[in-house]
């Protein structure tokens, strides 16, 4: 059963499904959407005036040779990881949380309440160890409780998860503006419309010159995985994925799966969101172009997908797009580019992935055309 | 005043010209949650078209050729390959979001031209809004074509039986939403607020897609919902008219969206389902395989 076959000539061309794809071919398929992605980019580069490999040289030496650039890939992609993981959980229970941008937000004013509500000025400043952890901690739970109510309202009444988290996100967006901007709670001493700049104590301890979170992102994948190949419960959330109704008859509980996965996403998003404000060197505030963070998030989306659910896969995929996301941006300014390359870049990622999940699931077969070939029998285009 | 319900009625003409497509796509059986994507590049490319050569006409022109082709994509993927819509729609947004936020960008700020004449003051995608929904409830309920339609969103397997093509109507029908989400976005980019700007529908096709199932799929319903719906969104630009002084102006933008959650709630319940929810199309969102 595929489609119906697209003649030409006396040769014909069908699309049959694949029972079981090959061994590797998902990491092929991952690797082919990703070089068709950058090779389409090279017409967006073209029609712009510019080499591709002008362009290309510029982006990858800028991401990943320069120092500067290597150092705010490797923060962008920690932030990218947990933004993957935050879609990754729920899509495997087969729900979509578009609601990372939201999640973020939360997350950030989360983690910069806690300071304001707690932190005063040495002497009688309260440790810094223990502020930085309720920062994290206020973080996760306040990204949890965004996704959470998307989670609940799936659960218990059967809302589209897709609408809730999209709602939520153009409402955090606005909260985000009304707390940092024209004399928001949060705004900083200059009044720039950004928030105020977290206090030198507070800000997230560096190992060897990278945020601790960066142990967290790659712990948090191992452990991840663990989950879903090994745990029970990530055995009952993929059951559920797989067959919300088979899974309800094997006793597991729908409500309850669709809740949590909500809420361990949406811990990770705001995590993405303490990481991003609150831990990379240079940054320590939410600034005035937050919208810029949220829509990255989506790179998360993309990577958690070509990844195909795989935690650690996403690891090097998050990686690279960090680095893409950030050269582009940098290719820009250096080779006069229209804006948004970056954006670009992510549009074409998501076409090619689709495409690479047409041919997973199907096998494209050319053959000859028999002699007196019958009227084909599945429709194919109207009018074809 | 008046200027209010105008403007508001502008928005109102969007939403439901988008939605208004989304409800006939899901009429038979197709779910396309990609709604903003094809408004983003239905507004887009009709900004550019449009700026590019001073010609209104054309801009639409080009807008509706790019929704007919990104419905195309969708029914490819999701009639032809029978692949998840769910997958097929967030595609087709995110490949618009990023794509027209750099296909925009040198055309940047306001279109520079006139703005569009309306007959008797009244909003000219409203009036359009109005017939299209006179028109699809008539074609829906009251034609052959239609009865089609509804049967093969409801139960695909009998009406292939009954000699309907079903995969030619669920392409007819796609692509129209298609077709109807593009114009929707030109709507807003030549006329509502002709001024590009990256992202400039900012959640609104969620909102229409929202609106769909707040309509129980039916196109009277929905006219009233979006014409609700643009009203708040007036309001909520400029709260100073109800409520003088009172929360900033940032607290009001989240308003329209905050109300929309707990509509949604209200619809989902067993109750509201029960007793209204019997119009949702039974094979809505699945792909249908010939027997």
């Amino acid at each position: 059963m595929g489609c119906g076959p697209v003649r030409l000539g006396r040769h014909e061309l069908t699309l049959e499904p694949r029972q079981a794809p090959p061994a590797g071919y998902t990491v092929l398929t991952a690797v082919a959407a990703i070089v068709a992605a950058l090779a389409l980019a090279s017409v967006l580069f073209l029609s712009a005036d510019a080499s591709p490999a002008a362009a290309y040289r510029a982006i990858f030496s800028y991401a990943f040779l320069n120092p500067h650039g290597l150092a705010a890939t490797v923060h962008r992609s920690i932030y990218l990881l947990f933004c993957t993981y935050a879609f990754l959980v729920p899509l495997r229970a087969g729900l979509w949380n578009i609601g990372l941008p939201g999640q973020v937000y939360a997350g950030g004013l989360a983690a910069f309440a806690v300071p304001l509500l707690l932190w005063r000025e040495p002497p009688g400043a309260p440790a810094p160890a223990v502020v930085i952890a309720l920062m994290i901690a206020a973080a996760a739970a306040a990204g949890a409780a965004a996704g959470g109510i998307a989670g609940v309202l799936r659960a218990r009444f059967q809302v589209n998860e897709i609408l809730v988290t999209m709602m939520l996100n153009s409402i955090l967006f606005w909260v985000v503006a009304y707390m940092v901007k024209e004399g928001g709670p949060f705004m900083g001493a200059t009044a720039e419309g950004e928030s105020f700049t977290l206090p030198a104590p507070l800000r997230a301890p560096l190992w060897w010159g990278v945020p601790f979170t960066a142990a967290a992102a790659l712990g948090a994948a191992a452990l991840l995985d663990l989950l879903f190949a090994r745990a029970a419960l990530g055995y009952r959330i993929r059951a559920f994925g797989e067959s919300p109704a088979a899974a309800r008859y094997g006793g597991v509980n729908p409500a309850a799966t669709s809740l949590l996965v909500f809420l361990l996403g949406g811990a990770f998003a705001g995590l993405a969101g303490y990481h991003n404000f609150a831990a990379i060197p240079g940054v320590y505030k939410i600034p005035g172009n937050y919208g810029y963070y949220g829509d990255l998030g989506f790179y998360g989306m993309i990577s958690a997908l070509i990844a195909r659910g795989s935690a650690l896969g996403a690891v090097p995929i998050a990686f690279l797009f960090g680095g893409l996301s950030l050269g582009a941006r940098f290719a820009q300014g250096a080779l006069r580019l229209p804006f948004g390359v970056d954006y670009a870049l992510l549009g074409l990622l998501m076409m090619t992935f689709i495409g690479s999940h047409v041919l997973q699931a199907f096998r494209v077969v050319w053959r000859r055309r028999a002699a007196a070939a019958p009227e084909a029998v599945v429709g194919g285009l109207p009018g074809a | 005043m008046w200027e209010l319900a105008v403007r508001s009625l502008e928005v109102s003409a969007i939403l439901l010209l988008a939605a208004l497509g989304e409800l006939v796509g899901q009429r038979s059986g197709v779910l396309n949650v990609g709604l903003e994507g094809l408004m983003l590049f239905g507004g887009t490319v009709a900004f550019i078209a449009t700026q590019a050569t001073g010609n209104f006409p054309l801009g639409f022109a080009a807008a509706l050729a790019v929704g007919a082709l990104l419905g195309c994509a969708h029914g490819f993927f999701s009639i032809t390959l029978r692949g998840d819509q769910v997958v097929s729609g967030m595609g087709l947004w995110i490949l618009s979001f990023g794509l027209t936020t750099f296909l925009g960008s040198p055309y940047a700020g306001p279109l520079g031209l006139g703005r569009i004449e309306s007959p008797a003051g009244l909003p000219p995608f409203f009036v359009l809004g109005v017939l299209l929904v006179a028109a699809a409830w008539f074609l829906l309920y009251r034609t052959g074509p239609g009865l089609a339609i509804r049967s093969v969103g409801e139960n695909p397997a009998a009406a292939e039986a009954a000699g309907i093509p079903v995969a030619a109507i669920r392409y007819l029908c796609v692509v129209a939403g298609g077709v109807l989400a593009a114009l929707a976005g030109a709507a807003y980019t030549l006329s509502y607020n002709p001024v590009w700007n990256y992202n400039f529908i900012m959640g609104w096709g969620f909102v229409s897609l929202a609106l769909v199932f707040f309509s129980m799929w039916n196109p009277w319903i929905l006219l009233a919902g979006a014409s609700l719906f643009g009203l708040m969104w007036q309001l909520s630009l400029s709260p100073e008219l109800v409520l003088p002084g009172i929360l900033s102006r940032y607290v009001w933008r989240t308003l329209p969206f905050a109300i929309t959650i707990p509509i949604l709630v209200v619809i989902s319940t067993p109750w509201f389902r029960t007793r209204w929810g019997l119009a949702k199309p039974e094979a809505l969102g699945q792909p249908y395989a010939k027997g």
